[in-house]
Order: C-alpha cells, then sequence, then structure tokens
C-alpha cells in the first residue's frame, strides 16, 4: 500500500452491519479510512471520485442484488480489490464472485478483527500482484514482437543481396549462362522467394498475436479476387499435376472485405490444399450462398489429399503446427499460414472451419461478410429509432494526371480516405468502403445526414483538406459533386429498417448511375462552386 | 537523350554494387552514396533526376534526408523511391507524407521497382504544378 492511509469503500445498507465492520476494523488497529455507502449508485459515485484501496462490498442492496452487484462493481473498478460481505444464506453466491474477480469474501457474523483485516491486506495484495503479471506478460508480448519486427527486418537485408546478385545473374547482366547454370540459379531464386515469404509470415502472425494486424475493408469482387488466386496458384498445380477448378455461384454478390489480406487467405488453403494433394488429385475452389445466412459468403477449398485426423482438426488453426505425416515435408514452411487465414477471417467478423476424412481429403470454408450499405448506414443513418430527415450523396472523385499515376499512388488514396473520415461526423455521416466497380474505383462516397443546402459546409471542409496532400494538389483533378437522396413518401412511412434499406437503395442507385459518367453531372459541381 | 541520372543511397557497398549493374543495365546513369550527411552531398553535386533511399542509414538517417530534400528549393523537385527492409506498417506512410514518392520493401520485384522508376522519370512527372482549375 502506498503511503497515505488507506480508503476502504464500504458498501452496505444494513446500519447494524455497517457499524459492525466499522468495530472490527477499529479492533482491528487498522490505520485506514472508512467511506460508508449504503446504494450500489452512491459506491460507484464514490468511485468515480475517489480512487478506493479496497471494497468491502454487500451483495444485497436496494439498488441491485445479487450477482448483478459484484458484476457492476468488478466492471466499473476494474483493478480495484473487492472482497464480498455475504450472509449465511448468499455464501455460495460468493464463491461465485472469486471467479469473477473478486479477491475473497467473509461470511457476516462469522468473522472477527483479525479476519477482516488479513482479508483487506491480502485482497490488495493479491490485485496487486495480478496487475504486475499482466504489465509482465503485455511487456513480454511487446518484446517478442519487437524482436520479430527487427529479426525479420535484419533478414531482409542479407537475402536483398542475395535476391538481386541471383537475379543479376540470371538475367545475363554478368555474361550468358549455360543452361545447367541458369537452372541451379533458378533454383537459387525459388528458395530465395520461400525464404521470403517465411518472413512475411513471421511477421504477420506477430501482427496478429499483438492485434495490430489492420483491415482496409473495400466493396469488392470475390470473383475477381478468387480468379487471381486461382491464376497464381496455376503454375504450381501444373507442376504437380493437380487439377485446379473453381465453382463460382451466378449469383455472387459483393463483398465488404480486404482485398489484399483476402487474397492472402485464398492463396494460402489453395497453396496448402496443392500441397497435400498427390499427383492425378484434385482442387476444387467454390464460392457459394448459404440459404440459412443472409449475411455471408462461403468459401472452400477442397482437396482429394490425405485427410485430416479428428484430433487434429482442433490444432490446424494454431501457430506452428505441422502435420507430423505431411506427404511434402521438405517444403512445408513454418506453420503460420493457416493461423494467419484465421486471424484474418476473424477480423472480418467470419468464421473458418475444416470438415475432412481421413484418405478422402478435406474441405476449408471460411466465410466472408456481403457487402450491405443498409446495414453499414442502419447504425448511423437511425437516431432515436427514426430515419433521420435528410441525405446527400456527396462523390469525391480523384483522377489522376498520369496513368498509371506517378509514385505510391494506393498509398494516397489511403490517405485521402483517412482524411475524408475526419471530415465528417463519424456518428452520422458515413463514408462508404471504396469499391472496386468498373469506373468508380478512384471515387470516394460519402452519405451524409445533412441537406444539400447545408452539404457545402462539409464539401469545402473536405477539398481544403484534400488539397493540403501536395500529392492531390499536384498530381490529380478533385472533383466533388453533391447530390440528396430522396425517398419515396410511402417508403417514410414503414419501419425504420425498411426505411434504411430503401436508403440504402436508392444511393446505390445514385452511385450505379453515375458509375460510368465520370463528371458528366455539371449542374450540382456549378452549385458546389456557389458554395466556395 | 542523354541518359539520366539516379541516385542510389543505402550503407550496405553490396547492394549498392548490385543496384548499380541493374539500373546500368537498364540505360541509367548512376551515382551512389552509404550515408545520410553524403547523400545530401551528392544530391547538391550530381542533380539526380531521381534518389532511391534505404532508411536505415548511419550520419542521418534516410528521414533526416528526405527532410532536408524537401527544405532545399534546389532538390525538392527530385522524386525519391523509398527502398526500405523496415515494415511498411510503420514506415510507409512516415516516408511517404516526408515527401516520398513511393515506398519498396526489401527485397523489391526488379520490374515493379523498375516500373516505378520510369513512371517517376516520365514526361510531365517533373513539372510540379497544380491541374488548372
Amino acid at each position: 500500500m502506498t503511503n497515505h492511509t488507506p480508503h476502504v469503500l464500504l458498501i452496505e445498507d444494513n446500519p447494524g452491519d455497517a457499524d459492525l465492520t466499522r468495530l472490527r476494523l477499529v479492533e482491528a488497529n487498522a490505520d485506514v479510512e472508512v467511506q460508508c455507502v449504503d446504494r450500489l449508485s452512491a459506491g460507484l459515485a464514490s468511485l468515480a471520485q475517489k480512487r478506493a484501496s479496497v471494497i468491502l462490498l454487500d451483495l444485497n442492496l436496494p439498488d441491485s442484488r445479487g450477482a448483478a452487484t459484484y458484476r457492476s462493481i468488478l466492471d466499473k473498478a476494474p483493478g480495484i480489490p473487492v472482497v464480498i460481505l455475504s450472509g449465511q444464506d448468499d455464501e455460495a453466491l460468493a464463491s461465485k464472485a472469486l471467479h469473477h474477480g473478486a479477491q475473497d469474501y467473509l461470511v457476516k457474523g462469522n468473522f472477527d478483527a483479525k479476519d477482516l483485516d488479513r482479508a483487506m491486506r491480502y485482497a490488495v495484495e493479491r490485485q496487486a500482484l495480478l496487475r504486475a503479471v499482466e504489465i509482465s506478460q503485455k511487456q513480454q508480448l511487446e518484446f517478442k514482437n519487437q524482436f520479430l519486427s527487427h529479426v525479420s527486418h535484419e533478414l531482409r537485408t542479407p537475402l536483398t543481396c542475395i535476391h538481386q546478385y541471383v537475379t543479376i545473374l540470371l538475367d545475363g547482366l554478368a555474361g550468358s549462362l549455360t543452361p545447367e547454370q541458369s537452372d541451379h540459379l533458378k533454383t537459387v531464386l525459388k528458395s530465395v522467394n520461400q525464404l521470403h515469404a517465411m518472413i512475411h509470415d513471421l511477421l504477420e502472425a506477430a501482427r496478429a498475436e499483438s492485434g495490430k494486424m489492420r483491415l482496409e475493408p473495400r466493396c469488392i469482387s470475390l470473383r475477381e479476387l478468387i480468379q487471381q488466386a486461382t491464376a497464381m496458384l496455376r503454375p504450381t498445380a501444373d507442376k504437380k499435376k493437380v487439377g485446379l477448378e473453381t465453382g463460382l455461384d451466378q449469383r455472387l454478390p459483393l463483398v465488404h472485405a480486404d482485398p489484399d489480406r483476402t487474397l492472402e487467405v485464398l492463396i494460402n488453403l489453395l497453396d496448402n490444399a496443392i500441397k497435400f494433394t498427390p499427383a492425378a488429385g484434385s482442387v476444387m475452389l467454390k464460392a457459394c450462398l448459404a440459404e440459412t445466412d443472409p449475411e455471408a459468403v462461403y468459401v472452400s477449398v477442397s482437396d482429394t489429399g490425405c485427410g485430416i485426423p479428428a484430433d487434429a482438426k482442433a490444432l490446424i488453426f494454431e501457430r506452428l503446427y505441422q502435420d507430423p505425416d505431411a506427404i511434402d515435408g521438405s517444403s512445408s514452411g513454418l506453420g503460420l499460414g493457416l493461423y494467419i487465414s484465421r486471424e484474418i477471417v476473424r477480423l472480418h467478423g467470419g468464421r473458418i472451419w475444416v470438415t475432412s476424412e481421413a484418405g478422402h481429403g478435406s474441405t476449408f470454408t471460411f466465410t466472408l461478410p456481403i457487402y450491405s450499405l443498409a446495414r453499414l448506414l442502419s447504425p448511423v443513418a437511425i437516431y432515436q429509432n427514426r430515419l433521420r430527415p435528410a441525405f446527400v450523396l456527396v462523390r469525391v472523385d480523384l483522377m489522376p494526371r498520369l496513368n498509371p499515376p506517378l509514385g505510391n499512388w494506393k498509398q494516397t488514396w489511403q490517405q485521402c480516405l483517412e482524411i475524408l473520415r475526419r471530415c465528417v461526423y463519424l456518428d452520422k455521416d458515413l463514408v462508404l468502403p471504396p469499391m472496386a466497380l468498373p469506373g468508380i474505383e478512384q471515387t470516394f462516397f460519402v452519405v451524409a445526414a445533412t441537406d444539400l443546402q447545408r452539404s457545402g459546409i462539409m464539401t469545402t471542409r473536405i477539398r481544403e483538406q484534400l488539397e493540403r496532400m501536395a500529392d492531390v494538389k499536384n498530381k490529380c483533378r478533385l472533383t466533388i459533386t453533391t447530390a440528396a437522396i430522396e425517398l419515396a413518401r410511402d417508403a417514410m412511412e414503414a419501419s425504420p429498417e425498411r426505411q434504411v434499406q430503401a436508403l440504402a437503395d436508392r444511393a446505390t442507385e445514385l452511385i450505379l448511375a453515375n458509375a460510368d459518367r465520370r463528371g458528366a453531372n455539371k449542374e450540382p459541381r456549378e452549385k458546389l462552386s456557389n458554395n466556395k | 537523350m542523354p541518359r539520366q541520372k539516379i541516385l542510389v543511397v543505402d550503407d550496405d557497398p553490396d547492394l549498392l554494387r548490385a543496384l548499380r549493374l541493374r539500373l546500368r543495365a537498364n540505360n541509367y546513369e548512376v551515382a551512389t552514396a552509404s550515408d545520410g550527411y553524403a547523400a545530401i552531398a551528392a544530391a547538391q553535386k550530381e542533380r539526380p533526376s531521381l534518389i532511391i533511399l534505404d532508411l536505415g542509414l548511419p550520419v542521418g538517417d534516410g528521414f533526416v534526408v528526405l527532410e532536408r530534400l524537401q527544405n532545399s528549393d534546389a532538390l525538392s523537385g527530385i522524386p525519391v523511391i523509398v527502398l526500405s527492409a523496415r515494415d511498411p506498417q510503420s514506415n510507409e506512410e512516415r516516408a511517404l507524407k516526408a515527401g516520398a514518392a513511393a515506398f519498396f520493401q526489401k527485397p523489391a520485384d526488379n520490374d515493379e521497382l523498375l516500373n516505378v522508376i520510369r513512371v517517376s522519370l516520365g514526361p510531365g512527372a517533373a513539372q510540379r504544378q497544380p491541374w488548372p482549375s
């Protein structure tokens, strides 16, 4: 305990019990300052004012009873040791409280001064110890991740050198090679690339573990991503004489997902499937909808490999798991691919699982959220159970002057998105996830809860902020247009959920109507210049 | 058309040699520097059309070099491509904010790197004028 007098908060509504507890404290010669309140609310109010060294808590109070009492205190005053004062009849409940983080309990009328003093001292000590352990674990994790990040950096430096010289030789920049020499060097390059991928995985796994993996979800076409992934893995499959097929639902909707990360999951699963399938076998990638789940697309990768034994199914997504009977042991990697895939899927709010029958191959399935504008809009567009009164669709076009754009356009674009998010009220306006649709790939949309007249303030702010970026000012043509999202009168009578759906539908219509008519909409732009 | 000059800054002499070879083979003239101070001096003396810059450098790291270049009227127009082993998640944005035109993590794909060099040096890229309104 610190050198100033410990502050004991006694939450007890029975004056007799409260006095008895105070008396015990006096008997124990405890040098403490006691504050007694008779309501949970008063206790919480007191904690907000002054941090207690320890809380003595009766469970049955006028404004809260039983488990709710300790839950509320443990939840709102984390880190403060709590000793429960229970009656004879709720001792079982008090012992339950220990599982939820209370430090100790005493049965009223059954403890003397010494017991109370000891319970309080131990509670404080244990809480301090717990805190120290938590801090130490956090530091260890932080240290481990810093170490991994450092190792990854240090490994990359010599790898870069190897990569450069091998490619110099292979490209004939240091004289011509015999076919045999060229062959050997290609093998070296393959190993370099494998090493490179492993370093990448190591860092990704460390990121996932420390919660530092970031997603940039967009509205994307899963079909295109799947085509990309299969094109990348086709040579590997051909070489191993493994068939690679896809079966995609015709009605496959757009999904709300990070394209790079999703591609990583697809590649991981396909790569594994090919690796564990013997020659003449086949790998099938399917994407479909499930009638029971309107919110997700189901993507599955099946192989005709050796299958996964039941006891390994639970372990397979854990870090560093290696199948002891892997067919192709020489190139089985670090065992991080499935772990990283699971973390990516989880971050998207999806699930990943495996079904398998030993000897008959395995199927890995994961879900991705379907892009639904209504779902994104509903938390911001509804206020006090009503749809906000007016909405404007703001369209921000960033046309790079060069094609392909100079420098790292992806990064510039990302920065613009972040700036946009700072220009709106995040509780009522929605910056739409970027859409990978032809004609509007380089367009941002905002659904703003305002009317056309007032939207000028926002568009001016967006323009000013974006033009502060040198890349936007120098390398782009920036146009901002606005259009009111008007709903049919009968839509206004419907339930809030239906109203949001109507709003989303109308906004989507406006977005798609303009998708291929970039800059053709003159009138709103002139309106905008009046606002400036 | 005279060959365009690229200044490569890296503290690994072996990598410098490799990049010099690679860039010369692609018809660029190459100057090199292996620390932050030498990088600025070389930029002033050689007036390169483009700079390839490592971040972890002795005597003023890559960010210091970027800042010096940006603050110099004569040098701020030179496109800088950062080529570093560091984690892009924590360095890419910072480098681009500091004025870099692109960020590549080592080891970088040769074709991608050469492509960005070509685009950065391409017609119209050097003039930094706002789009006429």
